[in-house]
This record gives C-alpha cells, sequence and structure tokens, in this order.
C-alpha cells in the first residue's frame, strides 16, 4: 500500500512493510471538522472522501481519526455508546467503508480510536449494568458501596470534576470514572470485558482499519493503595491484546495514549510484545518551552531522559492535537513559564493545559512555525500534523472545553470557508473569523496558489522528510555546541547520515560544531540541495538566522 | 578611553556562546581551587533558587591551580548536564561559566575590568562581584546584591553588614562619614569583597580610562561607587549578614588598609572634585533587608599598645605632619599627644579637619601621596583608642548617635577642606 506519488529509496523501502507505522506521516482530524458533503453544518466520511487528494498532495501516509461513533457527544466522542457503527450526524457504516477503501487506493493507512477504559453512560452496557446489581452486566463496571474505595487517587479533568468517583441513583451506588462522571470506568478485571472489546477491535480490522490508537490506557486497571495508573494487570492485558492482533491481523497497528513520563512509557513498548508505538508527551511541551527560552536544554534533557525502545517500536511525536497543550509532565516551575509565555489570558487555560493552536501559539511567526514543524519532522518518532496546523490555523478560546482548537477546515475564502453549505449558524461550530486568522485570510485554497505559503513550504517538507527513512528510523546524537540557543544533533540509519541544525533564537546565530569525525564528508543542504564546504579538522562554523534551520545531508565523495 | 585590546581570544569565544543574559556574577581566584568550587554551588544554587527563569553566567577570573586545574576546567561551557542539581529545583535555562585565564595573581583592577567587558559585551542587566575567600558566601547573600539592581533597577549594591561595635572602626570613623559627607551619598561599606552593579554602570566604568591607576589595582569597588554615584546613578545597600571576620594576618596590616582604602579615597576626590565640590547634603542610600544592629560581644584589642603607637608614631612622624597638617590641627595634635593616657581624647571636630588636612595636602602633593596616606596610620590609632575608651560601655542606639554626630562634623566642616583645597601650599621637594 505504498503511494506511488512516494519518492523513496529502493534500497530502503522493503516491499511489505509491517513496520509501516515508523515510516508514517500522521495526519490527525475529527470527520467532524473536515468536510460537510450533505450541509447539514457537520463535517461526515463522505465530504472527508473528496478531500483525501488533498492529503495525499500534502505527503502525509496515515490518517488517525477521533471518535465517529454514536455518542451523546459531552466528550466529543470519547463517550462511546455504540462502538460499532458510525454517528449518524458523520454519515453511514457504508460511508465509512467507502471512504477506507478510497484512502488506500492512494496509499493513506487509517488509524480509529479506541476507547476501551470507559464508554458512555448511555453505552448498552452501562445502561444495563446499572438497572440492577444482579444484572448479568454489572460487573463490567467498577461499582463501590463507597467513594472512598482508591483513596488518593489524582483527578484528570480537575476543571469540572470533584472526585473518581460518581453516585448511581439508579442502582444506589457508586462507580468509577477516572474522566467525566458520564463516562464510566470499564472493568477489565472481568474476562467477559475484554472478550467484547476484542469483538470491537476485531470488527473494524476486517473492515481494514490499519491501527488503533488505544485512549488512556494507563488506567484500565484499579488497585487499592495504588495511583490505579500503569499497573502490571494494564500490560497484561495489553499484550493479550497485541497476540492475538499478530496472530490475526500482521501489520495492523497498537497505539498507546499514555500521558506519563518516557521511563513510565516505556513499559507499554515491553518486549515488543505490547504497543508498537506510544507518544512521547513530555517531548511536545519542552520544543515549545525551548523556543520561548531560546535555549536547547529543555530538549535535551528530555531526551536524554527517554529510553531505548525495542526496536519494532517508535514513539510518535506531535506539536499539538485536539486536546490542550498538556503540562502535567513539567515541574511546576515549567509549567507557570508555560503559562505565563503563552497562555497569559487565563481563558486559554483548561486542566492543566493549554487549549491553543500552533500558529496563535507561535504569534503566527512564519518563522517559528516552520522552525517547530522542522523539529517535528526531524526529530526521532512518528510525526503527527494536526489538521489545520499545515495552513496556520487559528483558535477560538471562547468556545469552551477544548473546543476552540476543533473549528471547521478552513478550506477557501466562500460561505463556510467552503467547509459546508449549511446556513452559517448551523455549522457545529463556527468558523475562524478575525483579521488575522480568518478563512478569508487562511485557508488551503489560497496558499495552494501562492508558491510561498506555509501550505506549500509543509509540503515540501514532507516531501524531504518522506525522502530519507534516516528521519523516521534513524538514531540521534546531540552535538551540543558551546552556543545553547542552536539545537544541533545527527540522525543515522544504516549508511545514511544527516545533521539537523536549528536557531532556537530570534537572532542570528553563529555556532561550531564538533563535526571532526566527520571530516571528509560534504555536507548538502536538503531543500536546495546545495554543497556547503567540506567538513575538515577544525570545528565547523555555520550562520543561522532568526529561526532558521538546516537539514545536511552528507556524503562521503 | 583605553584602546588596548586586553580580552583573549578564548574568552572572546565564550562569551560568544553566551549571548545575552539578565544576570552576571562574577569573581576571581588564585590558587584557590576549594573555596572557587564552594562559591560556584553557592551562586549556582542562588540562580536555581532566586532566578530561574533569568539568563544568567558566571565569570571566573582565575587560574594557577596547577594542581587542581581541573576546578577551573570543569567550569568552563554550558552547566546544562553537569551544574548543580537541587532536589525539588529544576533550572530552565543553560548556565554558562565562563574562565578567563590568566598566568599570574589577578589585581582586583584587572579582574573587575575584565569582569566589566563581559558585562558589557553580554548586555547583562544585573552583576554581583563575590569573593570566593568570603566565608558567609551563601546562595542569599548573592541574591541579595542581585535584587535591587535586577528588579529594582538600582545601579549599584553596596553589602550592609550585621557587626560587632568594635568592628570596621576604620569604616565607621572615616571611610563612611568622610565619603558620605562630600559625596553626599551615604553608603556605610564603600569597600567591601561583594557588591552588586547594573550593566549600565559596568559599561560607564568599563570605558573610563584608569585601568593603570594603583587605587584601581587595589580597591576598585569604591571608585565604581563613586563613579555611580557621581553620575547620578541610583545606589542602594544590601543586608548580608553578619560580616565574615578576615583570617588573622589578613587584612591587619593598618598601614597597608589605610593605604588602599584612604589612598583611593583620596584619589576619588582628586577625579570627582567636579562632584562633591557643588554636592549638597548627603542623602541616606535606601536599605534591603531585615533591619539589625551592632553586637555588643567583648574584643581584645590592646588599648595600651594602641595608645603607645599613636603617641610614637606622631612623635617619629613629627616632621612629616607639620607639612601635611594646618599649623592650628598639628598644634592640637601635638597637644593632645602629650596627655595621659587616661586623659586622652580625640575629639571629632580635630579629627574632621585632620582628615580634611590630609586629603588637601594629598590634592597638592605635598609629599609623596603614598608616603602621605601612611602618615595617618598613628592618627588613626589615635582616634581607634579614643573611640573604644569613650564606647566601652555604650549601646549601640548611643553609638549609632555617635556615628551620625561625627558624620554631621564632616558636613559642618566641608568649608575647610574645600578652601584648603584652593589654597596655594608650597611642595617641600
Amino acid at each position: 500500500m505504498v503511494s506511488e506519488t512516494r519518492k523513496e529509496s529502493p534500497s530502503l523501502m522493503p516491499q511489505k512493510d509491517n513496520l509501516w507505522y515508523k515510516d508514517a506521516v500522521i495526519y490527525q482530524l475529527h470527520v467532524r471538522t473536515f468536510c460537510d458533503s450533505n450541509a447539514d453544518g457537520i463535517g461526515d466520511f463522505a465530504g472527508l472522501t473528496q478531500r483525501l487528494d488533498y492529503l495525499q498532495e500534502l505527503g502525509i501516509t496515515a490518517i488517525w481519526l477521533l471518535p465517529f461513533y454514536p455518542s451523546p457527544l459531552r466528550d466529543d466522542g470519547y463517550d462511546i455508546a455504540d462502538y460499532t457503527s458510525v454517528h449518524g450526524s458523520y454519515g453511514s457504516l457504508e460511508d465509512f467503508k467507502t471512504f477506507l477503501a478510497e484512502a488506500h487506493r492512494r496509499g493513506l493507512r487509517i488509524i480509529i480510536e479506541m476507547v476501551l477504559n470507559h464508554t458512555s453512560d448511555q453505552h448498552p452496557w452501562f445502561k444495563e449494568a446499572r438497572s440492577s446489581r444482579d444484572n448479568p452486566r454489572r460487573d463490567w463496571y467498577v461499582w463501590s458501596d463507597t467513594d472512598t474505595r482508591y483513596q488518593g487517587v489524582p483527578i484528570v479533568f480537575v476543571d469540572t470534576e470533584t472526585s473518581n468517583w460518581a453516585w448511581d441513583p439508579i442502582s444506589k451506588s457508586y462507580y468509577w470514572h477516572r474522566f467525566f462522571s458520564h463516562q464510566p470506568d470499564l472493568n477489565f478485571d472481568n474476562p467477559a470485558v475484554f472478550e467484547a472489546v476484542w469483538e470491537v477491535m476485531k470488527f473494524w480490522l476486517n473492515l481494514g482499519v490499519d491501527g488503533f490508537r488505544l485512549d488512556a490506557v494507563a488506567y484500565l486497571v484499579e488497585r487499592e493503595g495504588t495511583l490505579c495508573e500503569n499497573l502490571p494487570e494494564t500490560h497484561a492485558i495489553i499484550r493479550e491484546l497485541r497476540r492475538r492482533l499478530d496472530l490475526a491481523y500482521p501489520g495492523a497497528m497498537l497505539l498507546a495514549e499514555a500521558n506519563q513520563w518516557p521511563a513510565d512509557v516505556r513499559a507499554y513498548f515491553g518486549d515488543g510484545d505490547e504497543f508498537h508505538a506510544a507518544f512521547h508527551f513530555p517531548l511536545m511541551p519542552r520544543m515549545f518551552m525551548a523556543v520561548k527560552l531560546e535555549d536547547r536544554k529543555p530538549i535535551i534533557e528530555i531526551l536524554d531522559q527517554t529510553p531505548e525502545i525495542p526496536d519494532s517500536c517508535q514513539w510518535f511525536i506531535f506539536l499539538r492535537n485536539h486536546d490542550e497543550l498538556t503540562l502535567e509532565m513539567v515541574t511546576d516551575v515549567e509549567r507557570d513559564y508555560m503559562y505565563d509565555e503563552y497562555a497569559m489570558d487565563r481563558t486559554m487555560r483548561i486542566n492543566r493545559g493549554i487549549r491553543r493552536r500552533l500558529a496563535p501559539m507561535m504569534d503566527n511567526d512564519r518563522r517559528r512555525i516552520e522552525l517547530l514543524n522542522g523539529l517535528l519532522m526531524s526529530m526521532p518518532g512518528t510525526p503527527i500534523v494536526y489538521y489545520g496546523d499545515e495552513i496556520g490555523m487559528g483558535d477560538n478560546i471562547y468556545l469552551g472545553d477544548r473546543n476552540g482548537v476543533r473549528t471547521p477546515m478552513q478550506w477557501n475564502s466562500a460561505l463556510n470557508a467552503g467547509f459546508s453549505l449549511a446556513d452559517p449558524e448551523r455549522l457545529y461550530a463556527p468558523v475562524i473569523s478575525n483579521a488575522v486568522y480568518g478563512y478569508q485570510a487562511v485557508n488551503a485554497d489560497s496558499q495552494n496558489r501562492s508558491e510561498h505559503s506555509l501550505l506549500r513550504w509543509m509540503k515540501s517538507l514532507l516531501e524531504v522528510r518522506n525522502a530519507f527513512q534516516v528521519f523516521s528510523r534513524g538514531t540521534i546524537q546531540f552535538l551540543n555546541p558551546s552556543n545553547h540557543r542552536v539545537l544541533a544533533y545527527m540522525r543515522q540509519f544504516g549508511g545514511e547520515t544527516v545533521l539537523v541544525v536549528n536557531n532556537l533564537s530570534s537572532s542570528a546565530q553563529a555556532v561550531e560544531l564538533d563535526v571532526q569525525r566527520y571530516k571528509g564528508y560534504i555536507p548538502i543542504e536538503m531543500f536546495g540541495r546545495n554543497l556547503f564546504p567540506r567538513f575538515g579538522n577544525v570545528p565547523y562554523l555555520l550562520t543561522l538566522g532568526p529561526y532558521q534551520f538546516y537539514w545536511f545531508q552528507l556524503r562521503r565523495i | 578611553m583605553a584602546e588596548d585590546v586586553f580580552l583573549s581570544d578564548d574568552l572572546l569565544r565564550q562569551l560568544m556562546s553566551v549571548g545575552e543574559v539578565d544576570l552576571l556574577v562574577g569573581m576571581s581566584s588564585h590558587n584557590a581551587a576549594n573555596t572557587v568550587s564552594h562559591a560556584l554551588d553557592a551562586i549556582e544554587e542562588s540562580f536555581q533558587r532566586n532566578f530561574v527563569r533569568q539568563r544568567v553566567v558566571i565569570v571566573h577570573v582565575g587560574g594557577g591551580d596547577k594542581d587542581e586545574d581541573g576546578v577551573v576546567a570543569k567550569g568552563h561551557g554550558n552547566l546544562a548536564e553537569t551544574g548543580l542539581r537541587l532536589p525539588g529545583i529544576t533550572s530552565l535555562r543553560t548556565s554558562h561559566r565562563v574562565t578567563a585565564n590568566v598566568p599570574d595573581p589577578p589585581s582586583r583592577g584587572i579582574a573587575l575590568r575584565t569582569i566589566l567587558a563581559a558585562a558589557d559585551l553580554l548586555r547583562a542587566r544585573a552583576c554581583a562581584v563575590v569573593s570566593p575567600g568570603v566565608s558567609n558566601l551563601t546562595p542569599d547573600s548573592i541574591a541579595s546584591l542581585l535584587r535591587p539592581v535586577y528588579r529594582e533597577k538600582f545601579d549599584f549594591a553596596a553589602p550592609l553588614y550585621a557587626r560587632n561595635k568594635y568592628q570596621g572602626l576604620l569604616a565607621r570613623n572615616l571611610l563612611y562619614p568622610m565619603s558620605r559627607a562630600l559625596f553626599g551619598c551615604g553608603i556605610r561599606e564603600l569597600f567591601s569583597d561583594e557588591w552588586g552593579f547594573s550593566g549600565r554602570l559596568a559599561s560607564l566604568c568599563l570605558n573610563q580610562d584608569v585601568w593603570h591607576e594603583e587605587a584601581i589595582q587595589a580597591r576598585p569597588e569604591a571608585w565604581m561607587a563613586v563613579s555611580a554615584i557621581s553620575s547620578d546613578f541610583r545606589c542602594c545597600q544590601a543586608f548580608l549578614g553578619e560580616k565574615p571576620q578576615a583570617a588573622k594576618g589578613l587584612g591587619t596590616d593598618i598601614v597597608e588598609v589605610l593605604r588602599q582604602t584612604v589612598g583611593t579615597l583620596f584619589w576619588c576626590l582628586e577625579t570627582q572634585q567636579s562632584w562633591w565640590w557643588d554636592c549638597g547634603r548627603s542623602q541616606p542610600a535606601p536599605a534591603f533587608g531585615p533591619d539589625h544592629e551592632l553586637t555588643a560581644d567583648p574584643t581584645d584589642l590592646d588599648r595600651h599598645r594602641i595608645f603607645e603607637m599613636f603617641r610614637s608614631g606622631v612623635t617619629e612622624l613629627e616632621p612629616i605632619l607639620s607639612s601635611i597638617l594646618d599649623p592650628e590641627t598639628h598644634s592640637e595634635i601635638k597637644s593632645i599627644v602629650s596627655r595621659e593616657e587616661g586623659k586622652f581624647r580625640f575629639k571629632s571636630d580635630i579629627w574632621v579637619r585632620t582628615l580634611y588636612d590630609f586629603a588637601a595636602s594629598y590634592h597638592h602633593a605635598v609629599i609623596n601621596r603614598d608616603h602621605l596616606v601612611q602618615a595617618l596610620a598613628p592618627l588613626y590609632r589615635g582616634m581607634t583608642y579614643s573611640f573604644l575608651v569613650e564606647h566601652s560601655d555604650s549601646s549601640p542606639a548611643d553609638m549609632e548617635a555617635a556615628s551620625e554626630l561625627l558624620c554631621g562634623e564632616f558636613e559642618l566642616q566641608k568649608p575647610y577642606l574645600m578652601e584648603r583645597w584652593k589654597a596655594k601650599i608650597e611642595v617641600k621637594s
């Protein structure tokens, strides 16, 4: 399923590749936000299918879909009421199948959400479980006569929840929920729950999906006297899922959403027998921090703490996503700094994070946006592009919860940004329409027509990245020059070596790189393909403009 | 303006890597690896506890640690990975250490010039100079010097200490009241091993062509303070706790101490005449930190010996004193020298006139200026003896009141100094 448009070195890319997720560039979107085909104001699968050419031309190779299942939508679809169907607003199961086929035809793989930890309280399973204490599904959820069990377990949604227990007036007992109170946790101590979940996954795998992002995987199991996170029993569940997956669906991928320190996430890779991939959450805020501090220290520190993972596994890295920019995996000092620098207006803050998009956080500074994307595409891991960030979309912090970063995709300057033909009042959310980020100024159509737009730049960035497997699979070695405003590293894979040099500062910088061990190599700048002076016996002097970065392919000729 | 290049290429390269900073702490040392290490840790800890978001650098001027070069060498470069790690504290930024290696023991002037150059080139907003040899150098004391400059926008922060009532007599009876009266700013510790200053004061001082002067080589901090005052920069004082005791044998040679302190003060009068000539009544220098009092711990100073040295010194230096002092002052001195020890008192007005005679004679260079300052030693001893006797039972409040009276006397007799300064005096060859 390799895209014909993808340039690759035949010697590096095998024909059948069960490690496709390591080389992927992921595009994250919610079907609701992307394109509305039936003028009801809500994006749907038919509309998304119409836009697959755009995604293919962008250069991404896989799409990660946020939840599209039937749901009361009290948590934007993460409260699932039916695991094996499609929410009516987004189309039908047939529409999904069509979308899947068209995506695959273009060489795009599809990753879907699978929320195992909890369901909506509207799910039939919960409705049955709560109907009486004797119901056969009673034990599918976690119940208690008191709210004192599992003391000290942190609350995730601190802005809205005051307890991890909620009182059920129907069955007159408490049920456990790590997230919203309308999202009761499933009880994985019950083998029937595991089997039911496996059946759900098989349903989608049989349709042809390429992988699952398992939401909130750290919280599957509870035990007294613990924080109810990352427990050995949870890993056992994952291992069994993985075993069955590899047996029946080789090549399908499991992606862990575990917002933990790298050392704790490491456990979710197991010995290559648990998750194929996991998000590197702590790296993300530190990229933002490094640019603001104009100091590479935060990035170096977190990657130094990042453990080795099995060869078949991969970190997934990102700049922004559908949630708040989480500041859980930072210190109090770092959190305060991030708030002061990126979220002075308290409306921008939610839970322990910042609910803004990339471009507004960068003050719409094209250079900084490019720098961060350059970091994303050159650091070790599979990069994820959040929909709209490729054109520099803005946000609407007044929409409540995290909806401000989930506004309609801006396709053109026509009605509703080309997202929908519905009356504007009917849109699921208003389009961004201010003078800076409004759809009249920021849209895919105008950027496609402008040779030097952000969108065109992103395409060239992805084109270069996709052409060299060193970015996706290579090692990383930091050079640590004395100028702390420059982040420089070598990426190596097979016979390929790439030098990446990033100026994190708003002012021009000079840097001397210790590359004497590469004496004789010729650095070739990878975007313009121009030759730079050969490495010699002395430190290599480079000068960089504000926020500028270089990717050099090193050739020995 | 000095045109010679004194920054080494190596130092310049290090500064290039650092870039602009908010805070700079400088120090100099020679063959003092252990104390340097302690000082570096204290500075690092101060940065991490008090200035976690600021861009910081430590500038160390030193060398000669032949056996322990490792300590100096390790201090060079970025501390992102190897710096002090405090539990519960995260430093957001890379912390830099810059080392200017010099082969010979650096004079205080050379060390300060290097530090000022670094501050200027790095556009540091607030700086401090500390001494590794100061026994009570703590993270809090370093922060106390930096905060008034960085946060309150002062240009000079002199230290303020909690003293024993018998400590700092030279400052109490001469340096403080005289500088306060003439320069108009009530900085108690004009001469110290640690002080804070702004980047703009650093630039001002760096660009003055004074670096060859002996006064700068010996005690440049007073000159910095006077430069700040005379440039109408904002000055303050920062409480640092107890004044560390000097080790025995160091700083106890009163002649040498007078050469360095009074000699520098007199030199400042020479170079800043246009300021102090028209300077009005003195203003207090704001103080940061807790209120404190003198302590009344007993002293082991030998009063009798001090008195004998006073009397014998005045007698031996009679010819020299006659060329320095005004005849009326000299007559008064000869009169009190002849008194019995128990009845001897060096009254304030005579003491002040004596000092002003010395200052004026320094201005006219009636004799070699170095010898002139040294000749003050026995008279200072006389003043010290008188002070010890007069205040043996004084309370801290009484002593502060007496200090204020002495300051008033200095201000009152300023016209006398001006008159002596302008007078035509025969210079003995």
